[in-house]
């Protein structure tokens, strides 16, 4: 999918998607699909983070909440909340809890910038690039740092 | 030539071989004289050769070879059996075991000669006969060659032809080829007949096409023949140069074949009908007597043998064997999980059902009895595949005496292994797992268990160290126990073991029970052996082998007795899928229990719970069982007043007990395990996985035997 005929070399696809004030980018290529919050069933023991795990057509996913994960205050589910799931290689799949699902953007290399690593604010350490699309600007998830067990509570 | 195909069957046999003779040798070195294990280990090294003959793989021929020539001469009486050749023999089934290692990993049998392992062979060999080693000796295997020449009809003679079949024989013959009828016999103890059949067509067919096979290909490829098959070629060649590359092939008893035409062929066979429509039995018979004698009658004749006998022979022929059929375990999972998907969709229409009350009560009750109906199927299906999944441990547990005799030699301790419960069945991943764990058990049994003979004489026990491995279903679990007679665990010693590597602080360990001592031996890198030897004491060993078995839904438990020995019982799940539970509610979260470890449930008044050592219990029927609270467990909201009675469901772990306390009581279902996944953390191991239930909500498992 990575290499849909629409996008141009060295193009990438983002879903963007809104957590509090900001906007945020997810590699297209690694979700696998965008479901309506659900009743979310809590795992005791289980890091703060994973708001617990729920049905996708008879497979079990567990659901994080990105906010919990990134110092934000806590989910407020609205009708135009969504679980993002992303499929990682190896690792299975995951469910991201987002506020709204914008659009779907593509960037050119030229659109990104990288960002600087600040090992002092985790929040950043989640971000590994800041798109510009238009006047807005996207911050871009490095999927791999979100699945890092290392917890920021 | 390409043999790959049969490389499959050729690694099974020679596993069921090695197996074999590895039983064979430990009985014959308990009675070297028993002449039925003599000839068994010859019949077995001999088909050893056979088949490394057969694929080609020349260094494991030889050094089978080697032994044969030992148990020639045993056999015909010339030399004795000594614990030395009993060595040796062993050694030779380790080096043929590599050779097959090799095989399976690389389809070569690898490099090594195996040189000192012959030449302790050929040098027992020559002490033994008092002959100087001769490396060109060859006792001829069973060569029985006192032809009956009658043995060898021309079988060809007899195949019925299809419609197609004939049509391909004339169309070849009008375009100028000629046309062959061929009859193969293979020798009798001959063990990859299919591959012995491949090899001769492949040679024939580089002379021209085979038309007709009997019996049919597919049927010879799966070896569902006899000692014979027929075929008939079309070729341009001479006959003669034929029936020479198939005789070449190895272990082919004889060819034979002539110069056929299409025209006597189809006439014979409907001769043949008719004669079959109208003959008598009797008459049939005679006339096939009377055609063995002549070898060379002519074909109409031979047509009027009836077909009953020849297939008579085909099922004398072939060893009984149950019909099976190898299957990739992955398709097993796939089934099992579809299984498993369909017991999920039952359950939503069970659920459906029992909620929704519309439509007339006529056709509500056509759907339960349609549910149950599919309840059923489902239930049967599943069990149907679980038991497919299943097989019987012994394939793990049947190494264990040569290792346990090995152990004995290097220790220089005697003991014996007793096991029971060998057909005992599990799932087939749980079973492929379980090997090693039970090895260490048994090493450590052997080493640390058992005392050595001076002080066992001393403690007025047999010298003979016995270790027992016990095999038995209980409920929903395997237990297999492994237990020996010797020193038990000195648990004052690993107490001030863990004391002296800090683990503990000495008044921790005054109050530390038994249970809670032994645990220490289950610690990563905590080992009591004082030397290290190559059997055990390195401290890796008990941690591993509690983590392979927790890993398979299992637990290990030691019972031990100091001067009386030990006993480690492991518990396995007996399927690792689908369970029955019991299903609970705590603050309105639906958890699911095995309703393997569920004892009892009880009502009880909130007054009846007593305190001892400041922990919740009750005293119930003679017992007293300690109280947890789920709520309190599992981290939930507190509940705003204390109820007046409790539900308490007894759970059972081995001969320990505890009563859970939940909300509510949903009745038991049949329900599928799923893992949460890698993300969670579930170091607790409370929450054993998770289930779609019928309205598709969630529910977590508990492992209960987490809680004691």
């Amino acid at each position: 999918m990575a290499n849909n005929m629409s996008v141009a070399e060295g193009q990438k696809q983002f879903i963007v998607v809104k957590i509090g004030s900001e906007q945020y980018g997810i590699d297209i290529s690694y979700v696998d699909n965008i479901v309506r919050m659900q009743k979310i069933t809590r795992v005791p023991k289980a890091q703060s983070y994973f708001k617990g795990i729920i049905n996708l057509r008879g497979e079990i996913v567990p659901v994080m909440s990105i906010r919990t994960k990134m110092d934000l205050e806590p989910d407020v589910f609205t009708d135009v909340t969504r679980i993002i799931i992303l499929k990682l290689e190896e690792h299975g799949v995951l469910g991201l809890i987002v506020d709204e699902v914008k659009e779907v953007v593509t960037l050119g290399p030229d659109e990104i910038d990288k960002v600087a690593y600040d090992a002092k604010n985790s929040k950043s350490n989640f971000i590994n690039g800041v798109g510009k699309h238009g006047e807005e600007l996207i911050s871009l998830f490095d999927t791999n740092s979100i699945i890092d067990e290392s917890e920021n509570a | 030539m390409d043999v790959s195909q049969y490389l499959e069957i050729f690694i099974d046999e020679t596993n069921g071989h090695l197996q074999n003779l590895s039983d064979c040798i430990m009985s014959l070195e308990k009675e070297p004289e028993n002449m039925d294990t003599i000839n068994e280990i010859f019949r077995a090294a001999h088909s050893l050769k056979g088949m490394a003959g057969t694929m080609g793989f020349k260094r494991m021929q030889r050094l089978t070879h080697d032994m044969e020539n030992v148990f020639q001469e045993v056999r015909s009486g010339n030399m004795n059996v000594t614990s030395g050749l009993v060595d040796v023999l062993f050694q030779c089934l380790d080096a043929i075991d590599a050779y097959l290692e090799n095989v399976k990993e690389s389809s070569d049998e690898g490099t090594e000669d195996n040189e000192a392992i012959i030449q302790e062979l050929n040098d027992i060999l020559a002490a033994g006969t008092g002959n100087a080693p001769k490396t060109e000796e060859k006792p001829v295997p069973k060569e029985e060659k006192d032809p009956v020449e009658n043995r060898f009809q021309k079988k060809y003679l007899d195949i019925d032809f299809s419609e197609k079949e004939k049509e391909e024989l004339r169309v070849s013959e009008e375009k100028g080829m000629k046309l062959y009828g061929i009859t193969v016999y293979i020798q009798e103890d001959c063990l990859l007949k299919a591959a012995r059949a491949f090899l001769v067509f492949k040679a024939v067919e580089d002379f021209g096409n085979i038309l007709v096979y009997s019996p049919s290909s597919q049927d010879i490829e799966d070896e569902k023949f006899g000692f014979d098959f027929s075929f008939y070629v079309a070729s341009e060649a001479e006959l003669d140069r034929m029936l020479e590359v198939a005789k070449a092939v190895s272990e082919i008893e004889e060819v034979i074949g002539e110069k056929v035409n299409y025209k006597e062929l189809t006439a014979a066979a409907a001769k043949k009908e008719e004669e079959e429509a109208a003959a008598a039995k009797e008459a049939e018979k005679a006339q096939k007597e009377e055609h063995a004698g002549a070898a060379q009658a002519p074909a109409a004749a031979a047509q009027a043998k009836p077909q009953a006998p020849a297939a008579k022979k085909q099922n004398g022929g072939k060893p009984v064997t149950n019909r099976t059929v190898r299957v990739d375990i992955e398709k097993l999972d796939a089934l099992m999980n579809q299984v498993s998907e369909l017991i999920i969709a039952k359950n939503s229409l069970v659920s459906i059902g029992s909620t929704s009350d519309g439509g007339s009560s006529s056709n509500s009750q056509a759907f339960h009895e349609q549910i149950e109906y599919l309840e059923r199927i489902t239930t049967g299906l599943h069990e149907s595949v679980m038991k497919v999944r299943m097989v019987p441990i012994e394939s793990v547990v049947q190494k264990f005496p040569r290792m346990i005799r090995d152990l004995s030699k290097k220790l220089d301790k005697k003991m014996e292994l007793y096991m029971t419960g060998e057909d005992t069945e599990l799932d087939r991943t749980v079973v492929d797992q379980i090997g090693d764990p039970l090895q260490h058990l048994l090493r450590n049994s052997a080493d640390h268990g058992l005392e050595n003979a001076e002080l066992r004489r001393k403690r007025g026990k047999p010298e003979t160290g016995s270790i027992h491995l016990n095999a038995f279903q209980e409920g929903n679990n395997v237990i297999i126990e492994v237990s020996d007679d010797g020193n038990g665990i000195d648990t004052e010693s690993v107490k001030s073991k863990a004391i002296e590597r800090g683990l503990i602080t000495p008044e921790q360990g005054a109050v530390l029970s038994q249970k809670e001592i032994i645990d220490f031996l289950f610690m990563p890198s905590f080992s009591m052996a004082k030397q290290i030897s190559d059997v055990s004491g390195r401290g890796v060993g008990l941690d591993v082998v509690k983590s392979n078995i927790e890993a398979l839904g299992g637990d290990v438990e030691v019972k031990s007795v100091l001067g009386e020995g030990s006993k480690f019982i492991v518990r396995l799940p007996l399927t690792l899928a689908i369970i029955q539970a019991l299903m609970v509610e705590v603050r309105h979260e639906k958890y699911a229990i095995s309703l393997g470890s569920i004892e009892t449930i009880e009502e009880i008044m909130a007054d009846e719970i007593k305190f001892v050592q400041a922990k919740e219990v009750i005293h119930i029927r003679g017992m007293v069982i300690p109280l947890i609270r789920l709520d309190q467990l599992l981290d939930c909201e507190p509940a705003e007043e204390e109820k007046e009675s409790l539900t308490v469901i007894i759970v059972r772990k081995g001969d320990k007990f505890a009563g859970l306390i939940v909300d509510e009581l949903n009745g038991q279902q049949e329900i599928v395990i799923k893992s949460l996944g890698k993300y969670i953390n579930n170091s607790t191991k409370i929450i054993s996985g998770a289930t779609v239930l019928g309205d598709g909500e969630v529910a977590l498992i508990l492992d209960v035997n987490t809680l004691f």
